[in-house]
């Protein structure tokens, strides 16, 4: 499927991209190494995994806040079922079983809480944020950190298969997944019908209440395969090792125009918002920026991105929230 | 002709009431397979009535409907669309992000997994095919013309369902309105090759079209089917006659006059906006009625909206009071006196949950010197004179706006703009729509009383009466231009037909 | 005649309704009991602490508890008069940190004039947001969330990443903190005599009025001449002037500010304390004075959770089942309104 208008704006995130790439490469040219190359690769990793449940219920017109609270809970259920350093039990694949079903009860939860009761996904999805962040934190008790003991699992976010990184090829695998959800079935064409007019949808015999359920529960699931690997690639468990990444895929996906209004934006531009929003950081950092800076620069990003897209469609009566 | 043709649709007996108002009348007919019927009818005769019950979204309170010879009761639009029946709105309803195949596929929507675009795509080409329309099927919708998003809802109508028996029956509900003059062409043509695969009701109010395409013109009037002839033994002439009724003149009601050269209150000098209307040239003075009278597409709602300051214009002048305006807004309208009745009430006029008071303190809260603060006992003591006056029920001034009645919400709308001392020009757009009987002559009868205290009015009329009854001058509009004009002080034989012919 | 034209043009009518009625009706009908549920869910967790172990109740929990409050209930105030007028402010916790900051800084030498000054740079903060959103016509989501990283970078220029303490003039601050009534900080009074003025403003002015009629339908509200941009612009100063108040509030507390410390992290409690005090996110519907229950619920979960013997480390689960349940009960809903 070629959408003209959709690669347009595509191309003008990319060519911001490759713009940004040449300044940093020139403040620094360790920028362009191969090695920093595989680093911007790993950092992209749990963003990406996230971003694509992110965008499917932001292309529904709903809004997910839940991220951060699922990776907390379900990497702290995960690091506390494989061998770490406060436990001795060893679960093996059970772990991962118990930490994706977490986020799939809350993405689940929340998106029949939503559908049929009809509380605002805004709302709810706060509800579930603090709610994967309790259960994190009551696993996490008042012990000490837990820490992973298998060497293997430490090593194989930053293990090289074909010369990148494992936390890069798991969240690939996630994203060309979700990619072809998104394109090739009618759960993701669905979605975007639902986001330009539900009640369109609805009157088409389009199963709406299935639909926002089934992407919030993928969106459930992701997050906390992204505290697995999160985990994994700190080595150690933390209920709050998400913080920041809602507030890096949500405007990630605004900047690669995905409307939070719905039914507009796809995958591919959320990817490139991603990579857009973790090339500037490292390449900020690798400038000698201020760390402190970063967020500044994103928060500038995102409001001129925002006010761009809303320029042409600016009207007396018009309603903004 | 000896082989009967079958019959797509047969009603008998429809009828449908809103509270104790009748919509539509016993109505009776019958459409046969490659038939394609005009329905005509001024606003307010029944059609769109009619054309929700036949699409599923209002069921009769009487009466029985074949489709294909099968008795249906439709429940949702949902149940229509399997039976046959795709209606093709005027606002259309196809998901704009999407494409051409995915827009048609509706077979396919209670689905979740694999999609085979392959056969979506093919199925989509048959489709367009059907109908003679070459159209990329991975196109999106929003990259298309108006007239081809109107031959996609037109294609979806008709795939409905590849393995459906029956004939599908097609509506086009005022399909050319917004189009241009080419387009109109098109779909004319497109049209006339649905004959062989489908029958079509074309609803319109452009009675030449009517005469060009259809096979048979269906007029209603007042709910009820008034005539039902075949185009080739009908003149436009009947037709207006049928529409407007055996009434050829309605009494004028009788106003105080207010002195002749008064200063004008608003001034629209060569108005236009692109592809909505142009040159639109009037003068309103205070106590004087000026109704624009015209179709639904005729522009007239967005001439109003622009001299309150709501919608925007690029060509032309507004004058108010003598002033040309320059940087106009509502805010400047409304503290100049303008004052807007828009049609659309519950979503842009009323704020639906809070109290009657507070609709009526919107725009004006009383003297100037309680500063910023609501004296809230004189805003209910304002309130509840206006309830007296305008006759309000039930007499509950701190009840929420949504729990009146339709009339009793327009009335305490109305209420809002009259509170205001400043107030001196109506814009009025449908202020009757939806209104019982009681409720309508009192909002007559405070638009009579402001007029004849020394507002100008422009008032959208919801029929062509209203306007011979309350009018000082009639402007007739007809696709964004100024058809025709007629004092009423000065004429004295004018008649509704004269305007439906003018209209379209 | 007559009658036949006005009976004609009932049926059209209902043509125009349909469409809008969902609106109508999202609006229309309100659950009775919603008006006391902030109230009756802070009574009742009062009431089941009590039975628990009432030694929970004396001076000293009610002491920790209104502390606690207390600057989540200033950010929660503004962020109910944002929600009411149908928009979110996400950069409020972040204006109450940077005034935090400023504060910490400003106070040694300007002493009383610090609070001034810095009260009004957080009011223009807002009001900038809301100026953006207004003339921009971007959505206020998006917009705070980047003016939220903004202020970040900002809290962190400010403070150089380091603990600011107030060296000089400290008790001018401290006052309001130590100094109690019935138990419960000054501060936390002040946050009282806030919502009791918020309340008035929502109920008694013009300006109040057109907030919540913006809430209910912004359409209606532009078309019937409600300066809209103003009122939006107002409605966010007023939140970044909560803001500075709730800043002043951890300064107090803690004599000192910093980037990470005390109050860094307030944004979500400050919108749930919202929430749960009955405000609708979908806007037109907010009591200040519900809020303050929603605020003091949300301070008082710690120390309930205690008492039920959860250990601290229950909280968040709390808080989020709380969310989750009040507004669930308290959401007026139709079963034709679009709900995103």
């Amino acid at each position: 499927m070629k959408l003209p208008t959709d690669w347009k704006s595509l191309a003008s995130l990319l060519a911001a991209i490759v713009v940004l790439a040449i300044i940093f490469a020139y403040l620094n040219p360790r920028f362009g190494s191969l090695e920093n190359f595989r680093n911007i690769l790993f950092q992209m990793a749990v963003p990406l995994i996230i971003i694509v449940g992110t965008t499917f219920v932001i292309q529904l017109g709903s809004i997910d806040l839940s991220v951060q609270g699922i990776m907390g809970g379900a990497g702290m259920a995960w690091i506390l079922m494989s061998a770490n350093t406060r436990l001795e039990t060893d679960y093996g694949v059970w772990a991962w079983v118990v930490a994706i079903g977490i986020g799939i009860a809350l993405g689940c939860l929340a998106g029949a809480l939503h559908a049929i009761i009809k509380v605002p996904s805004f709302v709810v999805t706060l509800g579930t944020w603090y709610i994967g962040l309790g259960i994190g934190i009551i696993l996490y008790g008042d012990d000490v950190l837990p820490s992973l003991k298998s060497d293997a699992l430490m090593a194989w976010p930053t293990k090289l298969t074909l010369g990148l990184p494992h936390a890069f090829w798991l969240a690939a695998i996630v994203f060309a997944v979700g990619s072809f959800i998104s394109r090739n079935t009618h759960f993701g064409r669905s979605i975007l019908a639902i986001g330009n007019s539900e009640t369109i949808a609805g009157n088409m015999g389009i199963p709406v209440n299935t639909i926002k359920i089934i992407a919030f529960t993928i969106a459930g699931a992701l997050s906390a395969l992204a505290g697995i690997l999160a985990t994994m690639q700190i080595g150690a468990g933390s209920p709050d090792l998400g913080s920041g990444q809602l507030f890096t895929v949500i405007p990630a996906a605004v900047i690669g125009g995905t409307a939070l209004s719905g039914g507009e934006g796809g995958l591919m531009r959320s990817a490139v918002g991603v990579l857009l929003l973790i090339i500037l950081n490292n390449g900020l950092v690798l400038s000698g920026v201020d760390p402190a800076w970063q967020s500044g620069v994103f928060g500038a990003i995102l409001i001129a991105a925002i006010v761009a897209v809303a320029r042409p469609d600016r009207g007396i009566l018009k309603i903004a929230k | 002709m000896t082989m009967t043709v079958p019959t797509v649709l047969r009603l008998k007996d429809i009828s449908r009431t809103f509270g104790h108002v009748s919509a539509v009348r016993s109505i009776s007919l019958e459409i046969k397979r490659g038939e394609v019927i005009g329905l005509v009818g001024e606003n307010g005769a029944g059609k769109s009535t009619l054309l929700k019950i036949l699409s599923g979204v209002e069921q009769p309170d009487a009466g029985t409907m074949e489709i294909n010879g099968k008795l249906e009761s439709f429940r949702s639009p949902n149940d229509a669309v399997r039976a046959g029946v795709g209606v093709v709105h005027q606002e259309q309803s196809l998901f704009t992000n999407l494409t051409v195949a995915e827009n048609l596929d509706t077979r396919n929507a209670g689905r979740i997994g694999w999609k085979n675009w392959k056969r979506v795509n093919s199925e989509c080409v048959a489709a367009l095919k059907k109908i003679g329309v070459d159209l990329d099927p991975t196109s999106r919708v929003s990259d298309l013309s108006f007239v081809n998003r109107q031959m996609v809802e037109i294609a979806r109508a008709v795939s409905i369902d590849p393995n459906m028996t029956g004939t599908p029956l097609i509506i086009l509900d005022e399909p050319t309105a917004v189009l241009e003059q080419t387009e109109t062409a098109v779909l004319e043509r497109e049209i006339k090759k649905l004959k062989d695969i489908a029958s079509v009701i074309f609803v319109s109010h452009r009675l030449d079209e009517i005469m060009r395409i259809c096979d048979r013109v269906v007029v209603m009037r007042s709910g009820k089917i008034v005539s039902d002839r075949k185009t080739s033994e009908v003149t436009k002439e009947q037709l207006f006659r049928d529409m407007a009724g055996g009434v050829s003149q309605t009494a004028h009601a009788v106003r105080k006059r207010l002195p002749e050269g008064a200063k004008p209150a608003i001034e629209v000098h060569e108005l236009g906006r692109k592809g909505k209307f142009k040159n639109i040239t009037f003068t309103a003075r205070p106590g004087e009625i000026i109704a624009l009278v015209g179709s639904n597409a005729s522009g007239r709602e967005a001439v109003v909206r622009t001299i309150f300051g709501a919608e925007t214009y690029d060509s032309g002048t507004i004058g108010v009071k003598s002033r040309r305006v320059v940087h106009w807004s509502i805010r400047k309208a409304v503290q100049a006196g303008l004052a807007y009745l828009p049609a659309e009430r519950k979503v842009e006029s009323m704020i639906a949950g809070l109290s009657a008071t507070r609709n009526i303190a919107l725009v004006y809260q009383g003297e100037a010197d309680s500063g910023p603060f609501l004296k809230l006992s004189s805003l209910a003591k304002t309130a509840q004179s206006w309830f007296d006056r305008l006759d309000v029920r039930p007499n509950t001034i701190s009840r929420p706006l949504i729990n009146f009645s339709g009339g009793n919400q327009q009335k305490i709308v109305l209420a809002k703009w009259l509170n205001s001392p400043y107030t001196d020009v109506l814009l009025l757009d449908h202020p009757l729509r939806g209104l019982d009987v009681g409720a309508a002559q009192t909002v007559n009868a405070e638009i009579v009383k402001a007029c004849e205290a020394g507002a100008a009015v422009i008032l959208i009329p919801d029929t062509i009466e209203e306007a011979l009854e309350m009018a000082d001058e009639i402007i007739v509009m007809r696709d964004g231009e100024i058809s025709a004009r007629h004092d009423m002080r000065t004429k004295n034989s004018l008649n509704v037909q004269d305007i439906v012919a003018e209209m379209v | 005649m007559t009658e036949v034209i006005k009976k004609s043009g009932e049926n059209e009518s209902t043509a125009g309704i349909s469409a809008a009625e969902a609106v109508a009706v999202k609006f229309g009908k309100s659950i009775p009991w919603s008006a006391f549920a902030p109230p009756l869910v802070f009574i009742a967790m009062l009431l089941s602490v009590g039975l628990l172990n009432s030694n929970y109740l004396g001076p000293l929990g009610i002491s920790i508890a209104t502390a606690t409050a207390a600057p989540i209930m200033f950010l929660a105030l503004g962020q109910a008069m944002v929600l009411n007028i149908g928009s979110i402010d996400l950069s409020n916790a972040a204006i109450a940190l940077l005034g935090a900051l400023m504060l910490a800084l400003a106070i040694p030498p300007l002493g009383l004039g610090a609070f001034v000054l810095i009260l009004i740079l957080v009011t223009l903060v807002g009001a900038i947001n809301g100026a953006v959103i207004s003339y921009a016509q971007v959505p206020s989501f998006a917009l705070t969330l980047g003016t939220l990283a903004i202020l970040q970078t900002a809290a962190l220029v400010v403070s150089g990443a380091d603990t600011i303490y107030v060296s000089e003039n400290r008790e001018l601050v401290s006052t309001l903190f130590e100094k109690q009534i019935f138990n419960a900080p000054l501060t936390f009074w002040i946050g009282i005599v806030a919502a009791f003025t918020l309340w008035a403003v929502l109920r008694y002015t013009i300006l109040g009025q057109n907030m919540t009629v913006m809430g209910k339908n912004e359409l209606g509200a532009t078309l019937s001449a409600v300066p809209t941009r103003r009122v939006r612009i107002i409605t966010y100063a007023l939140s970044g002037f909560m803001g500075g108040l709730a800043g002043l509030s951890i300064v107090a507390q803690a004599g000192s500010a910093s980037a990470s410390g005390l109050g860094s992290d307030l944004l979500l409690p400050g919108i749930a304390a919202a929430l749960i005090g009955g405000t609708s996110i979908s806007g037109g519907q907010t009591n200040p004075l519900n809020v303050v229950f929603g605020g003091l619920t949300v301070g008082f979960v710690p120390i309930a959770i205690q008492a039920m013997g959860l250990g601290a480390q229950a909280q968040s689960l709390v808080y989020g089942i709380f969310i989750i349940v009040v507004v669930a009960l308290t959401t007026v809903r139709s079963r034709d309104a679009v709900i995103k």
